[in-house]
């Protein structure tokens, strides 16, 4: 009987020393426990529920970037190309993807032939665009380089839409586009691509489509 | 001075590695191995194997796989429906994040295509719910006429009558939003901004994992300071994604 008794005050004596290491902690919310009438308590808790805040595991699935390369805008000469994308993959084989670029025209044949002849002004040479795409991871695979490297890397197709201003005008456009994903690190990707944009014009005349096909490298961050 | 330098610096560094490691979380193999690939997709080979009751350290994750750490330092890609089966070192179930619920989910962003008064149009949008059937929806949009060129941007509540439907729920909404037209070809237009309200019929489903399709139809009422407000119609599809 004693040594139990003795036991009690020592865990009684053990919880409050707890409660003293615990006291810059939330106090513990008082618990009416009822008790049989004419039975004093002998221990009454003081123990805080441990909060275990397990940290979140953080998903990597958006990428941003920039490219730079060249631009074949029909009929005006190929031209240098620059802008930003980024993207964010839904599973792995798809990803949605949005771009923003912009280029500026050389002058057409008929200009060059004729050099008082002006088909677009000079604000109008520039060429801007936005493309919103849907792409999907055909060939994903590792690209070794040496006996002890190997990357991972995708080819993918793009299919999108967007606007293209271009001669002062906007105009809807579809694009079409393959590229090559190679992961450098986990978090770092350099992309080679090609896509055409297809709009409809009658710049040079006629109404037609025109196919402005670009071919771009460039360097994206997952994060 | 400058051991107490180095000193300071190491305790930094220690500090700096010690936080970096409180934030990551360590899972226990309960099963009798894990397969570890060489990148996050299902046709890269498994490169290690960490046997039962060995900790992995869990690094971040890209769409359905996760770069995890063996104990002696080899990374590699494990797949969340085997990382799903380990256990955290208390013993409780690793809290690898389940799927957005399609039925119950908050955040949608999502692009498409439409025509809007017999104009090509581009749309994006995104939408947040209030409840489960009941949303609140923001819309960019871009009409790409061959007279002119209209930006749309549109605030509205749309309701969605089945939610638990997955692959296909009509939906109907009502809203209000501003135009402004940017004139292609003379002469330009007497109002160059307008309001406009809008109803809408539409239906919307679900794909894949975090994955929809959605399609609208919309009537809009534009007003403008004339006898006659202009009433185009417009319809669109697009995908988008949920979180």
């Amino acid at each position: 009987m004693e040594i139990r008794l003795s036991s009690v005050f020592l865990a009684a004596a053990l919880l409050s020393g707890c409660g003293w290491f615990h006291r810059g902690e939330k106090p513990p919310t008082q618990v009416a426990a009822e008790e049989p009438q004419g039975e004093p308590s002998i221990v009454e808790p003081q123990v805080n529920r441990r909060v275990v805040k397990t940290p979140k595991i953080k998903a990597k699935d958006f990428e941003l970037g920039g490219y730079f390369g060249a631009l074949s805008i029909q009929d005006f000469g190929t031209n240098p190309v620059y802008g930003v994308r980024a993207a964010y993959h839904v599973s792995e084989d798809i990803f949605v993807e949005g771009f923003l670029g912009r280029s500026r025209a050389g002058t057409s044949s008929l200009e060059d032939v004729f050099p008082n002849i002006t088909v677009v002004s000079d604000t109008g040479r520039r060429f801007t665009y936005y493309d919103l795409d849907v792409g999907y991871n055909v060939l994903p695979g590792e690209i070794f380089l040496g006996r002890g490297r190997a990357f991972n890397s995708a080819l993918y197709v793009t299919v999108g839409m967007g606007d293209v201003k271009f001669a002062d005008k906007d105009q809807f456009a579809l694009n079409f586009g393959m590229g090559e994903r190679l992961l450098i690190t986990d978090w770092l990707a350099m992309h080679l691509d090609v896509r055409d944009h297809v709009f409809e014009t009658a710049l040079t005349g006629r109404t037609k489509n025109v196919h402005n096909i670009e071919a771009t490298l460039g360097l994206t961050v997952f994060y | 001075m400058r051991r107490l330098l180095a000193l300071l610096l190491l305790q930094a560094f220690g500090v700096g590695l010690v936080h970096a490691k409180e934030q990551l979380i360590e899972v226990v193999v309960a099963e009798p191995y894990l397969e570890m690939h060489s990148g996050p997709g299902r046709g890269f080979p498994v490169v290690y194997v960490v046997g039962r009751d060995e900790i992995v350290t869990v690094l971040y994750s890209r769409t359905d796989w996760f770069k995890v750490r063996a104990p002696r330092g080899q990374e590699g890609w494990a797949r969340r429906s085997d990382l799903a089966l380990t256990k955290l070192t208390s013993g409780e179930p690793a809290p690898i994040p389940p799927y957005p619920d399609f039925a119950t989910h908050r955040w949608e962003l999502g692009a498409g295509y439409g025509v809007f008064n017999h104009q090509n149009l581009v749309t994006a949008w995104g939408d947040f719910g209030l409840t489960d059937s009941l949303d609140v929806e923001l819309v960019l949009q871009q009409a790409l006429g061959t007279i002119d060129n209209r930006y749309i941007a549109s605030l509205g509540m749309r309701h969605t009558f089945i939610p638990e439907w997955r692959w296909f729920s009509p939906t109907a909404g009502l809203g209000t939003g501003y135009q402004y037209i940017d004139d292609k070809v003379p002469p330009k237009p007497l109002q160059t901004g307008n309001q406009l309200a809008y109803v809408s019929l539409g239906a919307r489903g679900f794909i894949t994992r975090r994955f929809m399709w959605r399609a609208d139809w919309r009537k809009y009422v534009v007003f403008t300071n004339r006898n006659q407000n202009e009433e185009p119609e417009e319809w669109k599809f697009g995908l988008a994604v949920f979180f």
